[in-house]
């Protein structure tokens, strides 16, 4: 839905295309002699830093201050080895150290309160927005139609108290900052920090942007967003990859970690207090599900498929469960996920774990019914409820079967 | 905000037109709406212009764009509310439209597209805000006001009634299926709904939480609110603000989801559900409405002491931290403050299982989660009575079974029967129980049941030595055959008539019963005279019209005897025996009565002299489809089975009179005795030379 824009694509591709002043920079890939080069041009020093999708890098001791080739080259290779913040990086690079009087946070947003894009600006550059106090950050809305003009920006940095000969250049970056905003199709832009050197020239030492892929400008030519490395796991991966190639139908997972509980469960509203329900009570769900919005037979069945393939034979409990569909027919999906029942019987063996199923909509009974012929051809233990029993409780009822279930060895003696 | 109050969202009389109406979606949901409420007057979708949606109150006619439609639409019955359900593509297009031609007209846009940019929706909202209109969304499923019968938008499903009764309760809600969720539970609580609001859980929701608050405070009909909350967005944090500012008079039952995207580095299902910064989150939430009440979290279990406080408490209302809590703490807030029930008859929540077959697991959990099979709740319980009626017995999926059996198993250590130790069967069951088992799958399921089975296997042994099963033991043993093929000789001797007319019985019982929907067999209080009168007269016209072609026509199977025939009533003295017992047992089987009240039947309108026989052949029939009928209705069990199992009895029973047949006869008999001399044997035909 979102991705997620960290400082070294904004070096290469958007500073120069929007005209935005940024230090010199080289890929940690560069051999040595130019390595060489560089640190003597910039003046001894550079900073090494990670490409990775987390802020808090320099807090996490991430980016590191060199001043000989060797170093350069072993913090290189260390930091794009390092995880950080639960990320890994995709590389790390060199990027020259602007000297600061001070630091300047900008950032362009989408805000929920004005219901229209924001610009917030502040003269305590180079810390998290919130930790700044209100005194000192102003955040106005922003025209959709007509956008930020220098003269806005202007007023703003005059009424923080920014100094006079800094806030015509700096008015003409902002514009530039939303000509990135709007025409690449951001949720939001974070330019943290600039860095004002004693010259009294602005730069951008720091980017983080959020792009909307439901807008159509995340396609803007010329940028392939890079991929980083995910701590995803296959499931999760495959899944998505079906998710993609189709709009009907939602076929969404996240990995929990759980042991006990395989849950599919309709609805994007459903799926979130279901699982909540399941993890209060217990029930130590393997993933969080959303297979709502009515997805087509072949859909559903790979859906099922594809759960059941990575999870089913670690499962102690198979949950079905959704609330009252408005759009989804039941028989279509129920006849789905029983197929895939069947088919994953027929290539693993017999299963004998009980089935909870839950669920109200169009052609109910008909869904049902077809479920529950699959269940009893399968022989598994299973009970179904209908609308009138409520999904939360349903959750619950399937987290105390499942910690009440005997290990398999008592069950066969 | 244009809307004063929540009915100028929605309200009887509005007029509701549709974009995109020809989409599989919005089509189908119009259809829906129109047979709820027949609100919407017109669609557009560009290349359908002149097509019609067909609904239950008439068609609805499609136009290419929102402009035509309004030309083409007399003054009077122009839409004033808008559903668009355009691709996200096409949306703002859309709106720009509806913004341009319909200004003056159009009140509210509900944007149920769903995935439309957050550029595009904040400038939905200036162009919209500026044109005086107010929108619902993006990706909201619509909105329902239950007291006026109307909605737009797929709120309540296809039967909207059936959750939304008339009340006074307003839900709000960033999940659209949660709307009907919590309309379905405040049900318990006896309280009914005024309005369902889907707010959508985009980035921006363009009603916000703050306005639709107090939309709901200046409802009349309004007593209670409900939110269901989704992470993302300072929607509530700026509620709150207002709230305290301005003040609320009503009470307020909130539900914050999605603590569990904090816990675990998951997105949730819905776009907005982002969270940004830390006010944003979830636990934030839920600290902000907690501080706004001035209580934590309503627990079931606490007792809520009736004081001042708790007064003062309830009159802002609580949180939940369980959906199925929402009736509950409604309760609380209802007794509290003294707000009147919207219905009398409330049903608290529980489990209700329609299905239940845990099989050996019930053995092994506590008693209270091993469940009964609830009450199915109409217009369900006649649906599934239709549709099980439709399908008795089931057909299996087919697999190579060279290798694979489900009667038995041996792992090395443990022979099994459909599962059970047999030597558990061995200690513990009888050898009829351990019968049962191998043929239906399931041990018999009482004693009743295991005894009936037992006497139709020793009904089965003999019916004396004339019999041709009897005589096949016997000239294999006169001929000098040993035991087995002494008893392959009784096997072979016997067919579809001698042995084989109880699967004809089944089959026959099952066309009779199979459209009755009768669960259990043993019961008494069905009446079986009806069909039998309605089974005589069927086969009284078959033969009529048989006869009067000159053809033969089927028998009904098991009737008669070619000993019990000679008195004006008849009866087969192994039948009675079965018959008796059931009824010494203060039970029956709708079976065997059934064919009881048949023999009569044949009688009373002439198509028999005598009132003929139940032979033991039905007896054996009607037990085991006793035995086997809640095999059948619960699709665990192939109706050819249930055909083969009386066949399959008598030849086991008869096979072991045939072995005793055989060891007599190899006692006493001598050689060849069976032979007919050639004195006794006619010939008919004339003998002819080559």
């Amino acid at each position: 839905m979102t991705i997620r824009v960290a400082e070294l694509t904004f070096l290469e591709h958007f500073a120069p295309r929007y005209g935005i002043p940024v230090p010199r920079h080289v890929s940690g890939t560069v051999s040595r002699a130019e390595i060489k080069k560089v640190l003597s041009e910039w003046g001894g020093t550079a900073l090494v830093k990670p490409d990775v999708l987390t802020g808090k890098r320099g807090r996490a001791g991430a980016v590191v201050e060199v001043s000989t080739v060797q170093d350069a080259l072993r913090e290189l290779k260390r930091v794009s080895g390092l995880e950080i913040n639960g990320h890994v990086p995709r590389t790390a690079y060199l990027v020259e150290k602007i000297p600061a009087d001070y630091e300047i946070f900008t950032a362009i947003t989408y805000n929920s309160s004005y219901l229209s894009p924001t610009f917030t600006v502040s003269l305590e550059g180079g810390m998290d927005i919130e930790d700044v106090v209100e005194e000192k950050k102003i955040t106005i809305p922003v025209d959709i139609f007509r956008g930020l003009d220098a003269y806005q920006a202007g007023e703003l940095l005059a009424e923080l108290g920014c100094s006079q000969a800094l806030i015509s250049p700096l008015s003409r970056h902002m514009v530039s900052l939303w000509d990135l905003f709007i025409s690449t199709g951001m949720i939001s832009a974070e330019i943290n920090p600039w860095r004002v050197t004693s010259q009294g020239n602005a730069v951008a030492c720091d980017f983080k942007g959020i792009v909307d892929e439901a807008n159509f400008k995340a396609k803007a030519p010329g940028i392939e967003y890079p991929d980083y490395p995910e701590s995803i796991s296959l499931f999760e991966e495959e899944m998505a990859a079906w998710s993609a190639s189709s709009h009907q139908g939602q076929a969404h997972v996240s990995d929990l970690g759980g042991k006990k509980i395989l849950p599919i469960i309709f609805g994007g509203g459903a799926s979130t207090i279901i699982t909540e329900t399941l993890e209060v009570a217990g029930g130590d769900p393997m993933f969080l599900s959303d297979f709502g919005g009515n997805p087509p037979y072949e859909r559903m069945l790979q859906s099922a498929k594809l759960c059941f393939n990575h999870k089913l034979s670690q499962a102690k409990l198979l949950l079905i469960l959704g609330g009252k569909a408005n759009n989804t027919y039941i028989d279509v999906t129920f006849s789905a996920i029983a197929d895939a029942l069947l088919s994953f019987a027929e290539e693993h063996g017999p299963l004998s774990l009980p089935v909870v199923v839950g669920r109200g909509g169009p052609r109910l009974v008909k869904g049902l019914l077809a479920l529950k012929q699959a269940l009893e051809y399968l022989r598994l233990p299973h009970v179904i409820f209908g609308p009138d029993t409520p999904v939360t409780l349903v959750a619950e009822y399937a987290a105390k079967l499942a910690n009440a279930l005997p290990a398999e060895s008592e069950v066969k003696s | 905000m244009r809307a004063k109050t929540l009915s100028d969202f929605l309200k009887e009389g509005d007029r509701v037109a549709v974009s995109n109406i020809t989409g599989r979606e919005a089509s189908r949901v119009s259809e829906q709406s129109q047979k709820y409420c027949g609100n919407i007057v017109g669609g557009w979708a560009l290349g359908k212009s002149g097509s019609t949606i067909e609904t239950s109150r008439g068609s609805i006619p499609v136009y290419a764009t929102f402009e035509e439609l309004m030309k083409q639409t007399p003054s009077e019955s122009r839409p004033n509310k808008i559903i668009i359900y355009s691709p996200p593509q096409a949306v703002y297009g859309e709106i720009k439209e509806v913004v341009d031609h319909g200004r003056e007209h159009i009140e509210t846009i509900f944007v149920i597209t769903e995935h439309v940019s957050v550029e595009v929706t904040s400038k939905l909202h200036a162009i919209c805000s500026e044109a005086g209109i107010d929108v619902v969304g993006c990706n909201t499923l619509g909105m329902i006001n239950v007291h006026d019968r109307v909605r737009v938008g797929a709120v309540g499903g296809d039967s909207p009634q059936e959750t939304f009764i008339p009340g006074s309760v307003t839900i709000l809600s960033n999940s659209g299926n949660m709307v009907n969720t919590i309309a379905s539970y405040l049900l318990a609580s006896g309280m009914g709904i005024s309005y369902g609001i889907s707010t959508g859980k985009d980035i921006l929701i363009l009603t916000p939480l703050k306005d639709l608050i107090f939309l709901a405070e200046t409802d009349p009909r309004t007593k209670v609110i409900v939110l269901y909350i989704e992470p993302g967005g300072l929607y509530e944090h700026e509620a709150i603000e207002a709230i305290k500012t301005r003040g609320l008079s009503k009470p307020v039952v909130v539900y914050v989801a999605g603590k569990i995207a904090e816990t675990y580095n998951v997105s949730l299902g819905h776009a907005g559900a982002v969270v940004e910064g830390n006010v944003t989150s979830a636990s934030a939430k839920m600290r902000a409405f907690d501080a706004y009440f001035g209580i934590e979290a309503f627990s079931p279990d606490r007792r809520y002491k009736k004081t001042e406080q708790l007064l003062d408490v309830m009159n802002r209302g609580v949180r939940v931290t369980t959906l199925h809590h929402i009736p509950k703490a409604m309760r609380l807030i209802c007794d509290t403050l003294g707000i009147d029930r919207d219905i009398s008859s409330a049903k608290p929540l529980k489990l209700n299982p329609w299905f239940v077959n845990l099989g050996d697991v019930a053995k092994h959990i506590p008693h209270e989660l091993d469940l009964a099979r609830g009450t199915i709740p109409e217009p369900y319980a006649q649906q599934v009575k239709e549709q099980e009626q439709a399908r008795l017995g089931i057909s299996m999926a087919r697999q190579s079974m060279r290798n694979a059996s489900h009667a038995s198993s041996n792992d090395g250590v443990t022979p099994r029967i459909h599962g059970y130790s047999l030597m558990d069967v061995m200690a513990k069951k009888s050898f009829v129980a351990s019968l049962v088992l191998s043929l239906t799958g399931e041990l018999p399921r009482d004693e009743f049941e295991e005894h009936l089975a037992q006497m139709t296997f020793i009904a089965s042994l003999t019916n004396g030595p004339g019999t041709i099963s009897a005589q096949g033991a016997k000239l294999s043993c006169s001929a000098g055959n040993s035991p087995n093929t002494a008893i392959i000789a009784t096997l072979a001797a016997m067919g579809s008539v001698h042995g084989g007319n109880g699967s004809q019985a089944v089959k026959f019982l099952l066309d009779v019963f199979a459209e009755t929907g009768i669960e259990d067999p043993y019961d008494s209080s069905v009446d079986v005279k009806d069909l039998a009168q309605k089974a005589a007269e069927e086969f009284k016209r078959k033969k009529l019209a048989a006869k009067e072609a000159s053809l033969d026509y089927a028998r009904i199977p098991c009737l008669g005897h070619p000993i019990f025939k000679k008195d004006p009533v008849n009866h087969d003295p192994r039948e009675q025996v079965i018959h008796a017992f059931i009824t010494s047992q203060g039970k029956c089987n709708i079976f065997l009565e059934f064919y009881h009240a048949l023999v009569e039947a044949l009688k009373e309108n002439g198509t028999t002299n005598t009132v003929m026989a139940v032979n033991v052949d039905a007896a054996l029939a009607c037990v085991w489809l006793g035995i086997c009928w809640r095999h059948l209705r619960e699709k665990r069990m192939t109706i050819q089975r249930a055909m083969d199992i009386p066949f399959i009895v008598f030849a086991l029973g008869r096979a072991a009179g045939g072995a005793a047949e055989f060891l007599d006869h190899q006692d006493f008999g001598t050689t060849m005795d069976m032979r007919i001399p050639t004195s006794e044997c006619r010939s008919l035909t004339r003998s002819r030379s080559l």
